[in-house]
């Protein structure tokens, strides 16, 4: 469903995607790894065209996205949802109102399907009933709840994860990463999850990608992965810096 | 030295290419997409309405204090009664659409650049974008209208109530008679002088929107990032309203000559 091809980009002088080249089967979760600040999200957003690339393309059911102007890029978008790794949950509107904002701008006026597209998103994240707060008081891993039900509301085929368990305890991360799988089970959605968060990688994964230097270092299966005696791979699954105290 | 002048030079230049280019994605979009007419009454609600309290005690404490002073020297001259007329021209031409401007820039300009600003730095805009909703469409069109329907009014309303003012200052406090008073008002306020106030408003709308809805979507570095944002939005449209004043000043003393 999703093709990148040889994507470079930097930011000044800062090269931070070397020629990345990866590919997403439709239906499929493909986590791809990283250290902080290595491109993962920069990523992420080349896929929706909000970054454009140096060079490389990006490729939605094969239509090249790579140049496609901002107003043109709508159609694409509505097939692909994002969960920002701050949420970014609309801070004017309520709980109710994030989530009917994607079903209006998608033609949707009948007050009673918005309702029931609503409660049913809050079901799937569940925060049933939770419609009238406002993003303010939500904690955290409700907000990342809340975020996602945002990006199912409107039905994409495809979802995208930007650190999808940065900054949880690791009983709310747990929830989220089953949340993940279930969801890519009950809508069959092509998932693409960028994490450092190897519980989330093995969890979630069908396949990884593990970014390096700006580089593909590893495509392939969670057992590959895990076999692999390549030493970059091995310090990144076991959290090892090679610094000493 | 010729080198500070040079960047500054092409700093200047580039800021301009960016607002141009901003100005000229709004015009397109009020006519490429459909204009959110509730984010407009919202808007209008937010820049129009909750401006009128300000402009009106601007407007109104100008025009007195402009009329007493103008009574303090014009009475050596046998003159008192020109006291209306120099205050409405002085209001029309000048200070009603300036100080509406700058006080708009301070209020509503920074609140515009405040809140773009954060929606950037929490990733709101981008979400937006995610979405398939253009940020241009839903944060800076309706805002630009709202502030051009806005501001006309809002320097017609500070210059009619400096006129108020500046006749209960002169007439009632300081003696000047009213007959005088109000047929030299009358005499020497030209519809032209009234076009120029209300085109002058237009124009600094113009200003104090680019601006403002600029400097919030280029708006980075989290919090310290919105903290310079509305500063940035306050200077620059204050010290743009007061050059372009300079240049229209001109020009529209050249289409509406004074007097005629």
């Amino acid at each position: 469903m999703i093709e990148v091809q040889k994507l470079s980009k930097s930011f000044g002088s800062n090269q931070v995607l070397r020629e990345v080249d990866l590919t997403v089967e439709e239906g499929r979760t493909l986590v791809v790894l990283g250290r902080s600040g290595c491109g993962k999200s920069v990523v992420l957003k080349h896929l929706i065209g909000l970054l454009k690339p140096d060079s490389g393309r990006v490729l939605v059911d094969g239509e090249d996205v790579t140049d496609l102007h901002e107003r043109k890029l709508t159609a694409v978008r509505r097939k692909i949802g994002m969960l920002f790794q701050s949420a970014a949950l609309f801070d004017s509107m309520s709980v109710e109102g994030n989530l009917a904002f994607p079903l209006r701008e998608q033609g949707v006026r009948d007050p009673k399907e918005i309702d029931a597209r609503i409660a049913e998103a809050l079901d799937m994240v569940e925060l049933a009933g939770e419609q009238a707060k406002m993003p303010a008081d939500l904690s955290g891993g409700m907000r990342k709840r809340v975020g996602l039900a945002r990006t199912i509301v409107g039905r994409p085929r495809c979802i995208l994860y930007d650190e999808p368990t940065t900054g949880l305890d690791p009983i709310t991360s747990d929830s989220i990463n089953h949340m993940i799988r279930r969801l890519q089970r009950r809508l069959g959605v092509t998932s693409i999850v960028v994490t450092h968060d190897m519980k989330t990688a093995f969890h979630c994964a069908d396949r990884v990608a593990l970014l390096h230097e700006g580089r593909v270092h590893f495509d392939g299966t969670v057992d590959g992965l895990r076999a692999s005696g390549d030493p970059i791979i091995a310090d990144f699954i076991e959290g090892r810096s090679g610094e000493s105290d | 030295m010729i080198s500070a002048i040079g960047r500054s030079t092409l700093l200047a230049t580039s800021y301009l290419g960016q607002l141009g280019i901003l100005t000229a994605e709004t015009v397109t979009a009020m006519f490429a997409a459909p204009i959110r007419w509730k984010l407009v009454f919202r808007q209008m609600i937010e820049i129009g309405a909750r401006s009128q309290i300000v402009v009106a005690v601007t407007g109104a404490f100008t025009g007195a204090v402009f009329a007493a002073q103008i009574y303090f020297q014009f009475q050596r001259f046998g003159m008192a009664s020109a006291v209306g007329s120099v205050a409405s021209l002085a209001l029309f031409r000048e200070l009603g659409p300036t100080l509406t401007g700058l006080m708009v820039a301070g209020r509503v300009g920074a609140a515009i650049a405040a809140e773009i600003g954060t929606m950037k730095v929490t990733e709101q805009i981008d979400a937006l974008r995610s979405l398939g909703v253009h940020p241009i469409d839903y944060l800076v069109v309706p805002r630009t209208i709202a502030m051009l329907v806005s501001m006309p009014l809002l320097v017609a309303e500070a210059c009619a109530l400096g006129i108020v003012a500046s006749y209960i200052v002169a007439v009632p406090m300081l003696g000047v008679a009213e007959a005088p008073f109000m047929k030299k008002l009358i005499f020497y306020t030209h519809v032209s002088d009234i076009a120029i106030a209300l085109i002058k408003g237009f124009v600094f709308a113009m200003i104090i929107v680019a601006v403002s809805c600029h400097e919030g979507l280029k708006t980075s570095n989290g919090a310290a990032g919105v903290g310079r944002a509305p500063t940035a939005a306050v200077v620059i449209s204050s010290l743009a309203i007061l050059g372009m004043n300079l240049i229209l000043t001109f020009g529209l003393n050249a289409i509406f000559p004074s007097g005629q």
